[in-house]
């Protein structure tokens, strides 16, 4: 109630205000008015504001530019036809409910943020990760694969945090990621073992044969081992994450929302699922 | 007079007012970090065969030299391989800038580091003019080598006492590495033949390093290069063995292990031992090896690297099988850290430091290996 007669007070103070002072109320207006305007008028894809030229090109050549190192298999390798790999047929995938003409372009990974500088692809795929020094111009998606460490264990002993382990035995390959967050979680953890090996599918197999509780190892090297062996299984998320994106030029807005816009329906239809599967 | 005092009075204290406004924008700017030698430090090590090829090249600030090379000596290596390009000094004909050698030089000495330079690439002066043929960086015109050999002799002169060795010219085997022609062995002999009397004349006691041969297997009349057994065939065959005192050698194990045997169609670890074979058979064995790059990669997106673990085992098995080699002065890491790991990924995986001076397990091995520590990455 005390808060209600303050309310109106203030109203009549203030009309009180424009009635004494009907000239700078009217120029106060209109600068408001002005400044909105101004505002609304230099948004993105407004009159005077910025115009997404890269979705205009698409849109009327009906074509998409993509860059790819084809030196990273199984995510992208040079096959005599064409590129193969995860990451080419996530392009294509975009490039087709984009209803555009995929065309990917090949070149060295030092040459992949050049070309997106100087327009010569509209984006890269090309396991990036996010790289803060560059989002003054880069717009990076969200993740599209997790190759960070992971957690393995068998079937009948899930493990699904790294928490779970105290007490018992880690298995990591030598000098990883892997073997630096379980250095790290010794630490933390009351009494934490970590048993080393040179390669990540000598510690899976240590978690087979019981000389391990869980390995640690990075998500690519063990999606392939449990391709081809039964017992095992990853936990629902990484322990150390690593996720890759896609870039693109920050100016594109248009491109960069419809590519989002993609990226979650893929992900949200089980698309991308299907293409990781068919390639881990 | 009270019209001078009356100006003085109205803009004076306006004067004084935008002054403090200036100290109170300028003060919180951080000053620059200051870089002041210590006490000069000697390297302990068990193994002096350690070396690495330091990247201070493109390197602005001081700081990251000296921490460079701090860390060098903490590692245990005794010598560095540092690229000092003739244009970065002498970029006019005949005006010396020592600013950026003398900088490393410096460091190095205090660190306690014996420096092997690599010298290398034509300053705009030495080569064509545009107008006349687009050139490279590394294109020599020939009628320029005894420039660039004059040069050298400067150079060995100015740091005499520092250098351990000197490397003439960067994988000439190459023709990207030979001004984008077609590769010449007898043309880089007489460039040898001029560089090693200069700087002979300018230190008798210096070492001249010839070939720093790329390891490729590239046929003769390839347009990328030559083979570098063949290359130091026709180099020795050409009289080169007089004009360099040891062999610098560039060798890789890509994806095999140290213990693979060699094989002339195989780029391995052990293709040093053929080019040892080549020096042997033209009667040239008492000359040393310099393997003044060596290494393996442990970037996770690239076919010819190796994981990390098998790094360190690697790395370490071929310093041992190095030592074992009488004829073998120095193996050469390469890198052990680049200004920006951002620009180039493929030195990055190589580097045994990050761009941001974080020590990689490599680093900690190798440390364990020359200082007699234990291995703290034992599978």
């Amino acid at each position: 109630m005390i808060r209600l007669v303050a309310l109106r007070k203030s109203i009549a103070r203030w009309h009180g205000r424009i009635r004494q002072h009907p000239r700078v109320t009217f120029v106060a207006l209109i600068a408001a008015a002005l400044l909105v305007a101004g505002w609304g008028l230099t948004r993105p894809g407004a009159w005077l504001g910025p115009q997404d030229l890269t979705w205009h090109r698409i849109q009327v050549n009906r074509d998409l530019y993509v860059g790819i190192d084809p030196s990273y298999p199984p995510f992208a390798e040079w096959a005599p036809e064409q590129i193969d790999g995860l990451e080419a047929d996530l392009a294509r995938e975009i490039a087709r409910r984009l209803a555009v003409q995929p065309q990917i372009l090949i070149m060295g990974f030092d040459g992949l943020y050049d070309s997106l500088y100087v327009g010569q692809v509209d984006m890269v795929i090309s396991g990036l990760h996010v790289d803060p020094g560059r989002t003054d111009w880069v717009y990076y998606s969200r993740p599209y694969f997790d190759a960070g460490q992971i957690l393995v264990s068998r079937t009948d002993a899930p493990v699904q945090t790294i928490r779970q382990l105290d007490g018992k035995t880690v298995a990591v390959e030598l000098a990883s990621a892997g073997d630096m967050a379980a250095q790290q979680w010794q630490r933390r953890l009351h009494a934490l073992h970590v048993e080393r090996f040179m390669l990540p599918d000598d510690a899976m197999q240590a978690v087979q044969t019981g000389e391990a509780d869980a390995a640690l190892v990075d998500t690519i090297s063990a999606r392939l081992y449990l391709k081809q062996r039964e017992g095992l299984a990853m936990a629902a998320r990484t322990t150390v994450p690593d996720g890759y994106v896609i870039a693109m030029r920050r100016q594109d807005y248009r491109l960069t929302s419809a590519v989002d816009r993609m990226l979650a329906n893929i992900i949200a239809d089980g698309t991308l699922d299907v293409i990781i599967a068919r390639w881990l | 007079m009270p019209q001078a005092l009356h100006t003085v009075r109205r803009y004076g204290g306006l004067a004084v007012r935008l002054l403090l406004i200036w100290f109170a924008l300028e003060g919180p700017a951080p000053a620059p970090p200051r870089v002041i030698l210590g006490p000069p430090q000697t390297v302990e090590t068990l193994h002096p065969v350690l070396c690495t090829h330091t990247r201070l090249t493109d390197e602005v600030e001081e700081w990251k030299i000296q921490r460079t090379l701090s860390m060098v000596r903490e590692m245990g290596a005794a010598t560095i391989v540092e690229f000092f390009p003739w244009p970065y000094i002498e970029a006019q004909r005949g005006h010396y800038n020592w600013a950026f050698s003398d900088r490393i030089m410096r460091h190095a000495e205090n660190q306690g580091l014996t420096v092997v330079a690599r010298l290398g690439l034509v300053p705009a002066w030495a080569r064509p003019p545009v107008v006349e043929k687009v050139t490279t960086l590394s294109y020599l015109p020939y009628d320029q080598f005894d420039s660039f050999a004059a040069f050298v002799g400067v150079f060995v002169a100015r740091y005499s006492t520092q250098l351990g060795a000197v490397i003439i010219w960067n994988e000439p085997n190459l023709s990207g590495e030979w001004g984008n022609r077609p590769v010449d062995p007898e043309a880089y002999t007489d460039l040898l033949r001029l560089v090693y009397e200069a700087a002979h004349a300018a230190n008798p006691s210096i070492v001249v390093l010839g070939g720093a041969l790329a390891p490729t297997l590239e046929p003769e009349g390839s347009g990328s290069g030559l083979n570098d057994i063949r290359y130091l065939e026709r180099m020795l065959e050409a009289g080169a063995g007089a004009y360099f005192d040891a062999l610098a050698v560039h060798t890789y194990g890509f994806k095999n292990p140290p213990q693979a045997d060699p094989e002339p169609n195989v780029i391995n670890f052990r293709r040093v031992e053929l080019l040892r074979a080549v020096m042997v058979r033209y009667g040239y064995s008492s000359k040393l090896v310099y393997i003044t790059e060596s290494g393996w990669s442990d970037d996770p997106r690239w076919t010819n690297a190796v994981r990390p673990g098998q790094r360190i085992a690697f790395t370490l098995d071929a310093l041992r099988m190095a030592e074992s080699w009488p004829w073998v002065k120095q193996v050469c890491l390469w890198d052990f850290r680049q200004p920006s790991d951002r620009q180039n990924r493929r030195d990055a995986y190589y580097a045994l430091v990050s761009s941001d001076f974080y020590p990689k397990p490599i680093y900690e091995a190798v440390q364990a290996y020359a200082r007699g520590w234990e291995n703290p990455y034992q599978p």
